[in-house]
């Protein structure tokens, strides 16, 4: 089992995420889902990749995937800066009360999201909220982006540095493309 | 057990039925089950939203159990039982933490004052235990009666715990009316404290504008003895300011705490310091500026006495609840136990206030003498720095997922501007130190880039009073005020400790009410403007539109909730004794109050916070209370937000979800301040009040997220709600999302929208 980067967030159970490596592999993950949604944290705001910042990656993955984006925190404004109007704008616990019920018709109302990825929370908070989904929503699998392990997701990156994440998230930009 | 004759009579006899002060309400000293039905109806539409840390129970020697899926323990426990009976669990250590306060203090100054010593809060409070006449149906008069208060709320503990044993209760509802009951009994707790030691030591009541009191480590004089109170109980510290000013020695001591002591110390005296917040503990006391140390109980490190030994400082521990391995020397005498600790260096234990008090004073220019009390310097710190070798365990263990590695690499450098970040928003826990292989002192390091200028606070003035809540009863009900704000709790800040003052300065600005208290009342005074002035020096200490008022310390969060009541009380002319579910249903649909726990890290502050939720006041959360694992969120287009007309006595579907969560947290403070506005709406909110409301909401919300709210449409009842000022981009919106008008309504009540024992007419006076 990976250990998460931040000590906070060692899984105390049996049922933790699998992390997934190779960028490619998660892009064939993430192609199959039917409704997909990426949730922007605040934390994707500040984080500078090269020229671009993390939200920018997030946008793109959304893009090539056609998912609908969901605006947690404050995160709203900068997306609406970079031209991208968000299908949603919830703060973090409300949009995951609303992903437990699996008949809820989601931020496009076209139904329930079946992959949700997570991009730019704080990772104790973001843990936390992934807790959630992984029991009390069985009808749906949680991705996250952030270059660090979160157990109780689904589908987790490993603890990257800086320049591997942003090779990481290039790579599979280019996968979903 | 339902209640028979006799202990019907045992309460009657307890609150003095006879006394007609106000007529006997539907539940007199409720039990665990009384208030049951209001719980449910609560928790229908503010559902438990769980967040597990642990997917494993292992309370019994069946386990540990696997909780995932389906899967239930041995005992058949489910995962979401499991998290309601953490939240009863987080509740009753709260609740026992301020009761055995109470209880404390009560009998401590039964002692010196004897149980008739009567309760009087100045002519400006004649409403004195909004709490315990509520709840009870007593209106206490005496040190006596506030002692009957702690009693009944120790009842309660004992049946709440005993629910939470294998093989009691296993539905998570039950578990949250249970948890409700117990935050409920907290804010009884808290009240019966506050009003103690407020007619015990004479603090300061009746008053508005008390005095400012120092604020900040800077604010030490550190050439004198300096003594330093950690925690929450501010009886020993009076006893020892008593013996100075006998001595005529006063002005020549520093007398300063850290944490909520240190409030009321300055509630006692003035003169005496407040170093900071919980968060500043181990900064502090690794300066080694305290001479000595006195710890109460509640929120004290459980190192304190090997942080003692470290930085030199005598110990002198005093309660019962925190004893650390000392020797207990309360039987022996005063001289003795200041030789041990003048001559053998021992660190000990009086369960004694005033000999501890007088040990204290005794104590304290003796092992000031000769003490070397040196800051570390820039160059020192640089020099401790070297050893790191960028491991980056540090990170990895710090709670509050801070780049300290970063910080301490750029110290060796000579650099501390990062340094000076970091410990902005350091939480002072030191796991980070723990972990250094190379035994890196970071928290040291940060006493050569922490500023060590001085603040100030205003000293906590206990109780509203009744004055102030009949000038603004009517706006806030009416919603003219546009609310009542409440930054309360402890200091695990996600980020700058400086985001309380911001927060608290964004709502005062904006004519909301602002009241703090404990540790968020130290920590909005630690910023300074321009000027140099604080919060505090700002805005007027009135209970008033605009006003930044500080309550005291944690157990004077009664006062705040109390004033929520005096209002239905005062304002509406509800009866309060033993009318828990008429306040409780009053507050959730009309007074436009909200709690924010920012930094809310004790299983006091859930207790607090779900005393407020049974209450009707919705509490705001920062992110790392999502480790308590339990809110209280509605679905706001789902849900069924139908409450009765008072007047017409109609069932009508507001579609409003107003309050819209009673326990939410968010991720940052830009959120935070939303929430808090969109949370103070209420249904009965006048077209003015709304417009009001709307108007702050409207324009928070374009400020941090660049738009007009998209959920808008939800708190619009009609063209009159709308904010002129934005009247035109709103309107447009609203036809692009097909709103339509709501149904007005009149006095909205939920009585009448469950089975109650509740008749209409009791809420529409």
């Amino acid at each position: 089992m990976s250990i998460p980067l931040h000590h906070v967030n060692v899984l105390t159970g049996l049922k933790g995420c699998r992390v997934i490596e190779d960028p490619q592999a998660l892009g064939k993950i993430i192609k199959k889902a039917e409704r997909p949604l990426v949730v922007f944290g605040p934390r994707c705001l500040d984080i500078a990749m090269g020229e671009k910042l993390a939200v920018q990656y997030g946008v793109e993955i959304a893009k090539a995937l056609g998912a609908a984006i969901c605006a947690t925190a404050h995160t709203k404004k900068k997306l609406l800066e970079l031209g991208v109007v968000p299908d949603s704008a919830y703060d973090a616990v409300e949009i995951i009360n609303h992903l437990k019920d699996p008949n809820w018709k989601g931020v496009k109302k076209q139904g329930n999201h079946d992959v949700v990825m997570f991009l730019g929370m704080r990772t104790d908070f973001g843990n936390q909220g992934l807790s959630t989904l992984k029991h009390y929503a069985p009808h749906l699998k949680t991705v996250t982006l952030c270059p660090y392990v979160y157990p109780h997701a689904s589908f987790s990156l490993a603890n990257l540095k800086a320049d591997k994440w942003k090779e990481y998230l290039e790579i599979l930009i280019n996968s979903l493309n | 057990m339902s209640k028979g004759q006799s202990k019907q009579e045992e309460i009657n006899k307890t609150i003095r039925a006879e006394d007609n002060w106000e007529p006997i309400g539907p539940t007199s000293m409720p039990e665990m089950s009384d208030l049951r039905r209001w719980d449910m109806r609560l928790l229908k539409t503010y559902k438990p939203f769980y967040a597990p840390f642990c997917d494993l129970c292992c309370f019994c020697t069946y386990g540990k159990c696997d909780l995932t899926g389906d899967n239930k323990g041995a005992c058949g426990i489910n995962i979401s039982g499991q998290q309601g009976r953490w939240a009863l669990m987080f509740a009753l250590m709260g609740c026992s933490a301020h009761g055995a306060h109470a209880r404390h203090l009560i009998d401590y100054l039964i002692e010196k004052h004897g149980e008739n010593h009567k309760i009087d809060l100045g002519g400006q409070v004649a409403v004195e235990a909004p709490h315990i006449r509520t709840v009870m149906g007593l209106k206490p008069e005496t040190l006596g009666d506030l002692k009957k208060a702690i009693e009944y709320v120790e009842k309660g503990i004992i049946h709440g715990v005993s629910a939470t044993h294998f093989g009691q209760e296993g539905n998570e509802l039950d578990f949250e009316s249970k948890s409700l009951h117990i935050g409920m009994l907290d804010h009884v707790a808290m009240e019966a404290a506050d009003i103690a030691q407020t007619i015990g030591f004479k603090f300061p009541t009746s008053v508005a504008e008390t005095p400012l009191a120092a604020l900040g480590w800077g604010a030490v004089d550190k050439s004198k003895p300096v003594v330093t109170c950690v925690g929450h109980n501010a009886a020993v510290a009076t006893v020892m300011i008593d013996y100075f000013m006998k001595a005529g020695t006063y002005d020549q001591v520093e007398v300063t705490g850290i944490c909520c002591t240190a409030i009321d110390n300055t509630r006692y005296s003035d003169k005496t310091k407040i170093i900071g917040p919980l968060s500043k503990q181990l900064f502090f006391l690794k300066t080694g500026i305290a001479d000595l140390i006195i710890t109460d109980e509640q929120c004290v490190r459980c190192d304190i006495p090997d942080l003692a030994r470290a930085s030199g400082s005598a110990l002198i521990a005093t309660s019962d609840k925190i004893s650390y391995g000392l020797d207990d020397v309360t039987h022996k005498e005063i001289d003795e136990i200041v030789r041990m600790i003048t001559q053998e260096g021992k660190q000990v234990l009086i369960r004694d206030v005033d000999k501890a008090g007088e040990v204290a004073a005794k104590v304290l220019p003796i092992v000031a003498k000769g003490r070397k009390k040196e800051i570390v310097t820039k160059e020192k710190a640089t020099e401790l720095a070297d050893a790191c070798k960028k491991c980056m365990l540090c990170d990895r263990v710090c709670p509050n997922l801070l780049d300290i590695s970063g910080a301490v690499s750029e110290v060796k450098e000579g650099k501390f501007e990062k340094m000076a970040d970091l410990f902005a928003k350091c939480i002072g826990c030191g796991k980070c130190e723990q972990e250094c292989a190379k035994g890196v002192p970071i928290i040291t390091i940060m006493q050569a880039a922490a500023s060590w200028d001085t603040f100030n606070i205003r000293v906590g003035r206990g109780p509203i009073h009744d004055v102030e809540i009949r000038k603004v009863g009517a706006p806030i009900v009416l919603g003219t005020i546009p609310g009542i704000i409440a930054i309360v709790g402890c200091s695990n800040y996600p980020e700058e400790i400086e985001e309380i003052a911001e927060i608290a300065e964004e709502f005062a600005k904006r004519k909301y009410i602002v009241v703090l208290s404990g540790c968020a009342a130290m920590a909005a005074g630690m910023k300074k403007d321009a000027e140099g002035k604080t919060i505090y020096d700002k805005f007027k200490p009135d209970f008033d539109a605009g006003g930044v008022l500080n309550v005291g310390s944690c157990v004077a969060n009664a006062h705040i909730t109390g004033a929520a009541m005096k209002v239905a009380n005062i304002f509406a002319k509800l009866p309060l004794r033993a009318n828990y579910e008429v306040i409780a249903d009053y507050i959730l649909n009309r007074v436009g109050a909200v709690g924010l726990a920012w930094g809310a890290y004790s299983q006091k502050a859930f207790s607090i916070g779900t005393g407020c939720n049974r209450l009707g006041i919705p509490v705001v959360l920062g992110p790392h209370s999502a480790k308590y694992r339990r809110l209280y969120l509605s679905r706001k287009e789902e849900d069924d937000w139908t409450v009765m007309d008072g007047r017409k006595r109609e069932l009508i579907n507001t579609e409003e979800p107003s309050p819209e969560h009673l326990s939410i947290v968010v991720e940052s403070k830009e959120r935070a301040i939303i929430t808090m506005a969109k949370l103070c709406i209420r249904k009965n909110d006048t077209a003015q009040g709304r417009q009001l409301k709307l108007n702050h909401y409207i324009s928070l919300y374009k400020q941090h997220m660049g738009s007009l709210p998209d959920d808008l449409q939800n708190f619009v009842r009609n063209d009159k709600d709308i904010p002129i000022v934005y009247k035109k981009e709103v309107v447009e919106y609203l036809k692009s999302v097909g709103w339509h008008p709501k149904p007005l309504l009149t006095l909205p009540t939920l009585i009448g929208t469950y089975e109650s024992n509740i008749p209409i007419d009791a809420v529409v006076k």
